[in-house]
């Protein structure tokens, strides 16, 4: 009886979440423009959306965008998670502080100060400006994934590479970065799909004629919906599905085989 | 034997809080040394300064006569088995213990061969291709006692090496330990505040606290002749009175005047204000009204092998600690009586920070 | 009190240079922009702007909004936590994968879709007239923003107290009941109050973007319901009035870190004093 009720809400709860996909998904193939009536299966929205050179563009620079600016990020977050014990105690609380606002503050105000910050200095917006402000609301999910990682075991074990002769070099690449590798691994995923995610910062901080996939589909919107948005989203649903397929069945087997070896 | 290891005049500290207050230490070849003191004497800092670690404000570190102070670590030729073992949760334990080989660039069979060795020595042999997490505490202990030789260090470090074991395993590996130096042949410096470890296994012991060494000397000599307070009251129980000399070799504790073997020129003239030490072994317990003090029985435990009871003496100012192979009841008023030769005097600190300066002077 | 080999403080400068260019100076400009006049000298015009009766009657319907989504969240995921903490694909991750799945579609699809559904052409309004009713007007009204903040944050809420829900150890809640608790007082007294920090963490992932947000309002509010959010971008993208924009900005801010500090309290306090 309650694993029935339970079983029928999670059924609602899915629809809910993966009606409006599908629907997505089915009028992606849909002959006719129209976003009712089904005229015949066609694939000539996923022609068009190919045939775009503006959403290939969009393409390129969103995925260019995430690679490059999780990279910076992932440096610069773990350098400073490196860098932190070091300090005194109050100064690296008040960092920490700092580190937390774009995570905490609302997009839009994150947009809206590096709009204005890149307006001060002069700086065309653009890619690089695109770029630079992705690194911004990276660099604290780096932290926080990595830091974690680095405890007082972290040190003893540097210790104890050192004490058995390696340079500080050899201990730091096969000891310390190991340890710290699941924490940058996942901080530089996170900070990758940050980055393909977002569209606030990069609307206030790009310029005319850069677009990413998301501007794009926002000022198309904006235009009237054509389905090749529909054959985009169906793409990137079948990617979604696809990579986190992978990523689960690897996971899943790590752990498997970790019990079973335990 | 000769000199293996010298510090001297080590002082260091860190954020304000001095933490050794000028060490000097010399450890000879092939000994077992053991650094005992409470957590915060500064033993484990003593220890890093060793290993390379940490670098003294003040002092020298000298190895076989040559002055090692700023050499980093990677190149002592000493080695370390940390407190919890610190070993690479990456590696298996045929990796973890190859490491130090592969640095240096040894060859795989020669890794092979040494490895195995080192395993067989520690008692683990066929462990090679296990993965960290699935040694219990012991093997992992020893796991971090191969690491650490398999490099064949002058020197072996050892951070509470057994701190995290129970106390069966313990007991069982201060034999081993033993064991191992004899075979190796090399110098064990060793870092417990486990007074009985420290016993057990040493050559030398070496008493800190709050910086300071208080005393150094064989097992048997830390035991039975401390040279304070502090130390005789962290080497075993202890019951530590306040007493005043009366007279040459005459003590005053708790209103009874009462012969000993310390006087003037052992440093105790009369009417000196003085701390008196007694092992609760050392009490026999006597018919009532036959020893030199009387006390009831308050409470009384069996641990193993022999009682523990506390006696309240009868004015009820002044609580003794006994220890006796013989049961008696609680409520039971008995005599106490102790040999002048096992009553220790010592000077009394002024303050709880010149308890430790006092032993300089 | 031991020396840390591995830190040093130089690799600490790339982020201090980081902070400093990317969260301080851009947060400062706002504050400067805010507090300064078309003219160029010290206004607190930008932020009294907040109480014209546009804006004030924005940022009300923002909140509103807001609040009601965030409880609809709260609502939902609540059971759908437990039941995920409950249920015997949870472990193997199946359950948490296909909730975590739309998250992985842009946003701006996923509001898109909701367009697809609510326009007055679209798939619910051909369903129900072809079922003989009269065509609805589903677009454009604050539901249908409500409905899109629930749809693209409902994996937000439920994530953070799934995370929760599922640590609280099984031998509390078998505790309880052998301390003869009902199964309602099991959760009130101690499941939910357990669950706090998730359902405040879930609250601030939900609130705060939906407190802000432009887009969906602009998606399913057809540019005729003006949030708070929409009022701040257009100051930026059609008007170009930065110092009113930041101005307002400001105000959103104080809005925010006071929502974040009542957040933070609630959560000191374990939820002592939830029920």
């Amino acid at each position: 009886m309650k694993n029935a009720i339970g079983r029928i809400y999670i059924l609602i709860i899915m629809l809910f979440l993966y009606l409006p996909i599908l629907t997505l998904i089915v009028l992606s193939f849909n002959d006719a423009k129209s976003m009712s009536v089904w005229t015949g299966f066609s694939l000539h929205w996923y022609e068009e959306l190919f045939q775009s050179r503006l959403m290939m563009g969009a393409i390129v620079n969103t995925f260019s965008i995430a690679i490059i600016a999780a990279l910076i990020a992932t440096i610069v977050g773990t350098m400073a998670v490196l860098g932190m014990p070091a300090l005194r105690a109050r100064t690296e609380n008040v960092l920490m502080g700092i580190n937390n606002i774009p995570m905490l503050n609302a997009d839009i105000v994150t947009g809206i100060a590096l709009m204005l910050f890149f307006l001060m200095i002069g700086a065309p917006r653009g890619y690089m400006t695109i770029l630079f402000s992705h690194t911004v609301f990276c660099v604290p999910y780096v932290i926080l994934s990595v830091r974690p990682r680095v405890n007082k075991n972290t040190n003893k074990l540097y210790e104890a590479a050192l004490d058995l002769g390696a340079s500080e070099g050899y201990a730091f690449r096969k000891i310390v970065l190991p340890e710290l590798w699941p924490g940058i691994s996942s901080g530089f995923l996170l900070s990758f799909t940050m980055s393909v995610d977002d569209f606030i910062i990069t609307y206030f901080t790009r310029g005319a004629g850069i677009n990413t996939i998301s501007t794009l589909i926002y000022s198309e919107v904006k235009i009237g919906i054509r389905p090749s948005l529909f054959a985009l989203s169906s793409i990137i649903f079948a990617v979604a599905l696809l990579v986190l397929l992978v990523v689960n069945i690897r996971q899943d087997r790590a752990e498997r085989h970790k019990e079973a070896a335990a | 034997m000769g000199e293996l290891i010298r510090l001297e005049g080590i002082v260091k500290s860190f954020d304000d809080t001095v933490v050794l207050n000028g060490i000097d230490l010399s450890v000879d070849e092939n000994e077992f040394v053991t650094l005992l003191g409470p957590s915060g004497c500064g033993k484990t800092t003593t220890l890093r300064i060793i290993a390379g670690f940490e670098k003294p404000d003040q002092g020298r570190v000298y190895f076989d006569g040559k002055d090692i102070t700023d050499m980093p670590a990677n190149q002592r030729p000493v080695n370390t088995v940390f407190q919890n073992y610190a070993l690479f949760p990456h590696m298996s334990v045929g990796e973890n213990i190859a490491f130090s080989l592969r640095v240096k660039g040894k060859g795989e069979k020669e890794i092979n061969d040494r490895v195995k060795k080192a395993l067989k020595l520690v008692n683990l042999k066929g462990f090679e291709n296990r993965r960290i997490d699935q040694l219990s505490g012991g093997q992992q202990q020893r796991i971090a006692m191969a690491r650490a030789i398999v490099n064949e260090p002058r020197v072996l470090l050892l951070d509470e090496p057994l701190g995290a074991l129970d106390l069966k395993l313990r007991q069982e590996m201060e034999y081993e330990l033993v064991r191992l130096k004899n075979e190796l042949g090399i110098t064990f410096i060793y870092i417990t505040h486990d007074q009985e470890e420290a016993l057990t296994m040493s050559d030398k012991v070496v008493v800190m606290n709050e910086g300071f060494i208080q005393q150094e000397g064989s097992p048997q000599e830390i035991y039975d002749e401390p040279v304070n307070a502090f130390v005789a009251d962290f080497i075993g129980d202890s019951n530590i009175l306040s007493g005043q000399m009366v007279d040459e070799r005459v003590v005053r504790i708790d209103g009874v005047d009462y012969p000993c073997i310390d006087g003037t020129e052992e440093g105790f003239p009369p009417r000196r204000r003085v701390d008196v030490v007694i092992r609760p072994e050392d009490i026999d317990i006597v018919p009532y009204g036959k020893g030199q003090w009387n006390g009831e029985i308050i409470s009384k435990l069996f641990i193993g092998v022999h009682y523990e009871m506390l006696v309240q003496s009868e004015d009820g100012k002044v609580e003794w600690l006994l220890q006796n192979y013989d049961q008696h009841e609680v409520g039971e008023k008995i005599g106490m009586k102790v040999d002048p030769e096992n009553i220790q005097i010592m000077h009394k600190p002024k303050s709880e920070a010149e308890s430790a300066i006092e032993i300089d002077l | 009190m031991n020396s840390n080999l591995i830190s040093k403080k130089p690799y600490i400068t790339p982020f201090i240079i980081w902070i400093i260019a990317g969260t301080v100076i851009p947060l400062a400009s706002i504050a400067y922009y805010g507090f300064t006049s078309r003219e160029g000298g010290f206004t607190f015009a930008n932020i009294t702007a907040m109480f014209r009766p546009d804006h004030m009657q924005a940022l009300g319907l923002s909140l509103l909004l807001a609040v009601i989504s965030t409880l609809i969240c709260l609502l939902l995921a609540f059971p759908m936590a437990m039941i995920l903490r409950e249920s015997k694909f949870g472990k193997h991750g199946f359950l948490i994968f296909i909730i975590i799945l739309p998250m992985w579609m842009n946003f701006l699809l996923r509001t898109m879709a909701w367009q697809v559904l609510l326009e007055r052409k679209g798939v619910i309004n051909s369903i129900i007239t072809a079922l003989g009713f009269p065509q609805q007007e589903l677009m454009n009204t604050p539901g249908a923003i409500v409905l899109g903040m629930v749809y693209d944050f409902l994996p937000f809420m439920i994530l953070p107290i799934y995370n929760t829900v599922s640590k609280i150890d099984s031998s509390l809640i078998e505790a309880a009941y052998d301390l003869g608790a009902s199964k309602a007082m099991t959760y009130t007294r101690v499941i939910l109050p357990l669950s706090v920090p998730g359902i405040v963490s879930g609250i601030t992932m939900v609130f705060i973007p939906a407190l802000t947000t432009f887009v969906i309002s602009n998606m399913l509010g057809g540019g005729k319901i003006n949030l708070i959010g929409n009022i701040i971008e257009q100051e930026f993208t059609v008007n170009s009035n930065w110092y009113l924009g930041s101005g307002l900005s400001l105000v959103m801010m104080i809005f925010i870190i006071i929502s974040m500090l009542l957040l933070q309290k609630f959560d000191k306090t374990g939820g002592a004093n939830l029920i």
